[in-house]
C-alpha cells in the first residue's frame, strides 16, 4: 500500500455562514481513476479549488503524495504537478489552438525567454504538434480558441492538459456539454492518460463515470457520503436515497455498471 | 501570401519615407513638419508603453505620464543640476524612470482591473503635485529649461541634437530600436506568456504561469519604453515641466492607442499620428481644433472598435480570404473582467 | 488656530456633500454601465456653467438649481443614444469615446462662456455664528441642499419603478430582460440621471468655486475615487467615501498648504486600495 496521491486532513472551507466543506478527511490511493460525484452544491469544484490553491482553508491540511500543500499558491501548485481543467471550459481565447498548448507547455519553465522567437523552440513544438495529432485538433492548431465549439474547446483543455505533464490531473466535469460521440473519444483519452497519471474526475454522467472509475466518492453537503468500488457504491442506500433519487433508478445503476 | 506581401511593401514605403523625411518634407511642405513627426515619434513610443501594459498584458494604466516624467526629468536635472553629459543624463532618466515602475508596480499588479487603474492614477498624481510643490527643483508647472550637451563627441567636433536632421534620426533611431525590442518580446516565450495572462489570468495561474511576476516584468518595460520616450521629450525640446505629468497626458496616450489599435506593433504609432496630424492641422486654420479631435475620437471608437490597425486586418481578411495572424485581440473590446 | 481647522474641516465636510452627488453620478454611469467616463468632470461643469447663464439670462440664482439638471438630463440622455449605445457599452472604447466628448464640452463651453473663468456672488450673503467660527451661510445651505438632495436620489432608487429597474438591471442583466425590463430604456434614463446628478452638483457649488471650462479636470480624479474607495457599485459607499476623502483633505489643509494636503489624501488612497481591495465599504463584482 503505497502513499496517497491525495489526502487531506479535517479539511474545512467556510464562506460567511456556509460551509462548503465540512471537516473534509479523504485519502486517494494511487493508480486508480476517482470519481467524485454528488449533488449540486456538494463542494466538490470547491474541494478541486482547495487543492489547487485558489481557495486557502478555514482549517485543515492538504498533502499530495506526502507533502504538504496546505495554502500555496495556484501557481506553485501547477508546478509540483497538479494540473486541472476547469467546470466552465477555460482556454486562451485570443491564442490560436497551438498557442495555447504551447504556452502550458513554456509555463513549466522558471523562466520564459524574452530574446529568443519562441518558434525557435523545436523541442516545445514538437510536443505541440505530438499533443495535436493525439487530441485530434490539427486541423484547427491556426484558429484562435475563443471561436473553436464547446467540444473542441473542451479537448483543447485535456490536450493541454496532456502537454504539461502532469503528475496529477483533476478534470473537472470534462464531459458536460459534449456529444455521444465527443464523450466517447474524451473517456478513451482519459483511460490511455490513466496509464501514467494519476486521476481524479468529477462527474454528472454516470456512463462516464462507472466506466471509467476505479473508486468512486460520493459528496453530499461538503462531507463523504460513501466511497467505495462502483458495485458497492450503486448498492449503498444512502447514496441511492441523497443522490440517485427514487429506488426505480436502481435498475438504471445495474444496467449502467453492468454496461 | 498576398497579404504577408501587401504589409511588406507597406512597411517598406513607410520606412522609406521615415528615413528621408529630412529632405523630403520640407521639399514638400514645411520645415516646421520635420520636428512635428519627430515628435509623433516621441510620443508613439509613450503610447507603447501603454499599449504594452494594454494590448498585450491586459493592464489598463492611466497613470504612465509617471514614468514619463521621471524619464524627463532625470535627463532634465541631470544634465542642469548635476552637470551630466549626454549619455549618462538619458541613462538616468531610464533607470529613474524603470526604478519608479518597478518600485509602484510592486503594489500596483497585485490589484485587479478597475483598482489596478485608479492607483496608477493615484500614484501620478501624487508625483505630480510633489513637482508642483518642489517648484525650485522642478519649475513645476513652468518647467526648466537647459542648455543640451552633445551627443558625440569625436575629433574636437561636437555632434548634437541641435542639428534637426541630426536629432531626428537620432529619435528615429532610438524609436526604432524600441519598437523592434517590442517585436521580439512579444514573439518570444515570455511574449506568450504574457498574451496568456491577458487572455485567462485564471487559466494562466492553473498553468504554472507566476501571474504577479510577469505583470511586474511588463510594467518595468513598460516603465522603461514611458521613461525613454519622457528622455528624449526632454532632448528634443531642452525643457521639463511637471504638466507633463498630470493624468491628462496619459489619458491622451490610452486614447491613441485605442485608436490607433491596442494590442498591435503598430497602433500607437499609427493613433498618435492621427490625433498629432489633425490636430497641427486644424490648428493652424482654425482655433477650436479640440472640437474635430473630440469628434474623431468618438468616430473612431464607433466605426472602428478595434482601432485603424484592426481595422485594416479585418480589410485584409475581406481581401485575402486569410485568418489573421496579429489582429487586435477581441478581449480588449469586451467588457473587462473584475 | 482652532478657528482654521474648524473652518477648513467645515469646508471640507460640505465640499464632500457636492462632491459626493458628482461622484454619485458617476457611480451609477461606472458602477451600473461598466462606463468609464473621462468627461464627468466636465459635466459637472457644465453644471456650473449653466448655473451662471441663468443668472445672468434671467437675473435669478435659483432657477439654475431647476435648469442645471434638468438640461443635464437631456444632455446624458442624447449622449447616451448617440455615443455610448454605438459602442455598446465596452469599457475600453468608452474611455475614448468620453475623452472625446470632454474635449468637445469644454471646448463648447469655451466658445460660448469664454476662456476666462468668472465668479457667482452667493445668494445668499453674510455669515452665522457657528462653533465659534463665523461661517458663510450660503455654504451650510449648500449642504443642506446636496444632503436633501443624496436623500431623494436614493429615496428614488428604493421606490420608483426606475429606481428599481436600475437596481435590477445592475444586479442581474440579463434576468432583468427576461423579467421584461427595457434595459436600453434603463441604460438612457441612467446615463441621463447621472449627468444630472454632477450638472446639479455643478449649479450648488457654483457660488463657492469658480465657473471655468476647465473646472472639470481636478474633480475628476476625485470622483473616480470616491467611486472605486467606496466600493465599486456601492452607492452609498461613493457618498460615504466622497465626504470622509473631502473631509480629511480639508483637515490636513488646516496644518498644510493645499498641495501638501493634496498629496497626503492621496497616498491615504493608495493605501486604502492597497490594503483593502474592495473598497472600504465592499463593493460588487459583476
Amino acid at each position: 500500500m503505497s502513499e496517497p496521491v491525495l489526502q487531506t486532513e479535517n479539511l474545512t472551507k467556510r464562506f460567511g455562514g456556509l460551509t462548503a466543506i465540512d471537516n473534509l478527511s479523504i485519502s486517494l490511493s494511487p493508480a486508480r481513476i476517482h470519481a467524485i460525484i454528488g449533488p449540486n452544491g456538494a463542494g466538490k469544484t470547491t474541494f478541486f479549488n482547495l487543492v489547487t490553491g485558489l481557495l486557502s482553508p478555514s482549517s485543515g491540511r492538504i498533502f499530495f503524495r506526502g507533502r504538504d500543500i496546505t495554502g500555496c499558491r495556484p501557481y506553485v501548485i501547477s508546478r509540483m504537478g497538479i494540473k486541472r481543467t476547469l467546470q466552465v471550459k477555460s482556454v486562451f481565447p485570443d491564442l490560436n489552438v497551438a498557442d495555447n498548448l504551447w504556452i502550458t507547455r513554456q509555463a513549466r519553465n522558471r523562466f520564459l525567454n524574452p530574446f529568443r522567437a519562441a518558434a525557435g523552440d523545436r523541442d516545445t513544438r514538437m510536443r505541440v504538434e505530438q499533443t495535436l495529432e493525439q487530441i485530434g485538433l490539427t486541423a484547427l492548431a491556426e484558429r484562435p480558441a475563443g471561436t473553436l465549439s464547446y467540444g473542441d474547446v473542451a479537448m483543447l483543455e485535456i490536450g493541454m492538459a496532456l502537454i504539461s505533464e502532469p503528475s496529477l490531473l483533476l478534470l473537472d466535469e470534462p464531459t458536460c456539454g459534449m456529444s455521444p460521440a465527443e464523450t466517447s473519444r474524451a473517456v478513451a483519452k482519459i483511460r490511455d492518460l490513466a496509464h501514467t497519471i494519476d486521476i481524479v474526475i468529477i462527474e454528472h454522467d454516470m456512463d462516464v463515470v462507472f466506466g471509467i472509475a476505479d473508486d468512486i466518492t460520493v459528496f453530499a453537503q461538503g462531507a463523504i457520503l460513501a466511497s467505495g468500488n462502483p458495485a458497492a457504491i450503486v448498492d449503498d442506500e444512502r447514496v441511492l436515497e441523497a443522490y440517485l433519487g427514487r429506488p426505480e433508478d436502481e435498475d438504471f445503476m445495474e444496467e449502467a455498471l453492468n454496461a | 501570401m498576398r497579404r504577408r506581401s501587401i504589409e511588406m511593401a507597406l512597411a517598406a514605403a513607410g520606412a522609406a519615407f521615415l528615413v528621408t523625411v529630412p529632405w523630403s518634407i520640407p521639399a514638400l511642405i514645411d520645415n516646421f513638419w520635420v520636428s512635428v513627426i519627430t515628435e509623433i515619434l516621441i510620443w508613439s513610443l509613450f503610447a507603447a508603453s501603454v499599449n504594452l501594459l494594454f494590448g498585450y498584458v491586459g493592464l489598463l494604466s492611466f497613470g504612465q505620464a509617471l514614468y514619463f516624467g521621471f524619464g524627463m526629468y532625470g535627463v532634465a536635472l541631470g544634465i542642469d543640476r548635476l552637470g551630466l553629459s549626454f549619455w549618462p543624463a538619458f541613462g538616468l532618466g531610464i533607470a529613474a524612470a524603470m526604478t519608479m515602475a518597478l518600485v509602484s508596480g510592486i503594489f500596483a499588479v497585485r490589484l485587479s482591473w478597475h483598482y489596478f487603474a485608479i492607483i496608477t492614477v493615484v500614484f501620478s498624481l501624487i508625483f505630480y503635485f510633489l513637482a508642483v510643490s518642489m517648484k525650485p527643483l522642478t519649475g513645476g508647472d513652468d518647467g526648466i529649461n537647459f542648455t543640451l550637451p552633445p551627443v558625440f563627441r569625436f575629433d574636437g567636433k561636437a555632434i548634437g541634437l541641435t542639428d534637426p536632421t541630426f536629432q531626428y534620426f537620432f529619435v528615429l533611431a532610438v524609436v526604432s530600436l524600441c519598437f523592434f525590442l517590442m517585436y521580439r518580446l512579444i514573439n518570444s516565450p515570455l511574449g506568450k506568456g504574457f498574451l496568456a495572462i491577458r487572455d485567462n489570468n485564471l487559466r494562466a495561474s492553473l498553468i504554472g504561469l507566476n501571474v504577479y511576476a510577469l505583470r511586474l516584468i511588463a510594467f518595468v518595460m513598460a516603465g522603461c519604453l514611458a521613461g525613454v520616450s519622457g528622455a528624449l521629450f526632454a532632448f528634443f525640446g531642452r525643457y521639463a515641466s511637471a504638466t507633463y505629468m498630470f493624468y491628462q497626458v496619459s489619458g491622451e496616450a490610452v486614447v491613441w492607442t485605442i485608436v490607433g489599435g491596442a494590442g498591435t506593433m503598430f497602433g500607437p504609432l499609427v493613433g498618435t499620428a492621427l490625433f498629432i496630424v489633425i490636430r497641427e492641422i486644424v490648428s493652424s486654420h482654425w482655433e477650436h481644433h479640440s472640437l474635430i479631435v473630440g469628434l474623431l475620437a468618438i468616430l473612431s471608437v464607433i466605426f472602428a472598435p478595434r482601432g485603424i490597425v484592426g481595422l485594416w486586418n479585418s480589410w485584409m481578411i475581406r481581401l485575402t480570404g486569410r485568418e489573421t495572424v496579429k489582429k487586435a485581440p477581441s478581449r480588449l473590446t469586451l467588457r473587462a473582467e473584475p | 488656530m482652532k478657528d482654521t481647522v474648524l473652518l477648513l474641516a467645515m469646508n471640507g465636510l460640505i465640499w464632500g456633500l457636492i462632491i459626493a452627488l458628482i461622484a454619485l453620478g458617476l457611480s451609477i454611469i461606472f458602477g451600473l454601465l461598466d462606463i468609464i467616463n473621462i468627461a464627468h468632470g466636465d459635466f459637472f461643469m457644465v453644471g456650473t456653467v449653466l448655473a451662471w447663464f441663468s443668472l445672468s439670462v434671467t437675473g435669478n440664482f435659483w432657477i439654475g438649481f431647476l435648469v442645471a439638471p434638468l438640461i443635464g438630463f437631456l444632455l446624458g440622455a442624447i449622449i447616451q443614444r448617440l455615443v455610448i449605445q454605438p459602442i455598446h457599452g465596452v469599457a475600453a472604447l468608452s474611455i475614448v469615446a468620453t475623452f472625446g466628448l470632454s474635449l468637445i464640452l469644454q471646448e463648447t463651453v469655451r466658445i460660448t462662456f469664454g476662456a476666462t473663468p468668472r465668479r457667482i456672488l452667493a445668494p445668499i450673503q453674510g455669515t452665522v455664528p457657528l462653533f465659534g467660527v463665523d461661517y458663510e451661510i450660503y455654504r451650510l445651505f449648500a449642504a443642506a441642499v446636496a444632503l436633501a438632495a443624496l436623500a431623494g436620489f436614493f429615496f428614488f432608487l428604493q421606490h420608483t419603478r426606475l429606481g428599481i429597474w436600475m437596481r435590477a438591471v445592475r444586479h442581474d442583466r440579463e434576468t432583468a430582460i427576461a423579467m421584461g425590463i427595457p434595459a436600453r430604456r434603463v441604460y438612457v434614463m441612467t446615463f441621463g440621471i447621472g449627468f444630472a446628478l454632477a450638472a446639479f452638483g455643478g449649479a450648488v457649488a457654483a457660488p463657492i468655486t469658480t465657473v471655468d471650462f476647465r473646472g472639470g479636470v481636478d474633480v475628476l480624479p476625485f470622483c473616480f475615487m470616491a467611486v472605486i474607495i467606496g466600493g465599486l457599485g456601492n452607492l452609498p459607499g461613493t457618498v460615504a467615501a466622497a465626504v470622509l476623502l473631502s473631509f480629511l483633505e480639508g483637515l490636513i489643509q488646516s496644518v498644510a498648504d493645499p498641495t501638501i494636503a493634496r498629496i497626503s489624501s492621496l497616498v491615504l488612497m493608495s493605501a486604502v486600495l492597497l490594503l483593502r481591495p474592495q473598497g472600504l465599504f465592499g463593493g460588487f463584482t459583476k
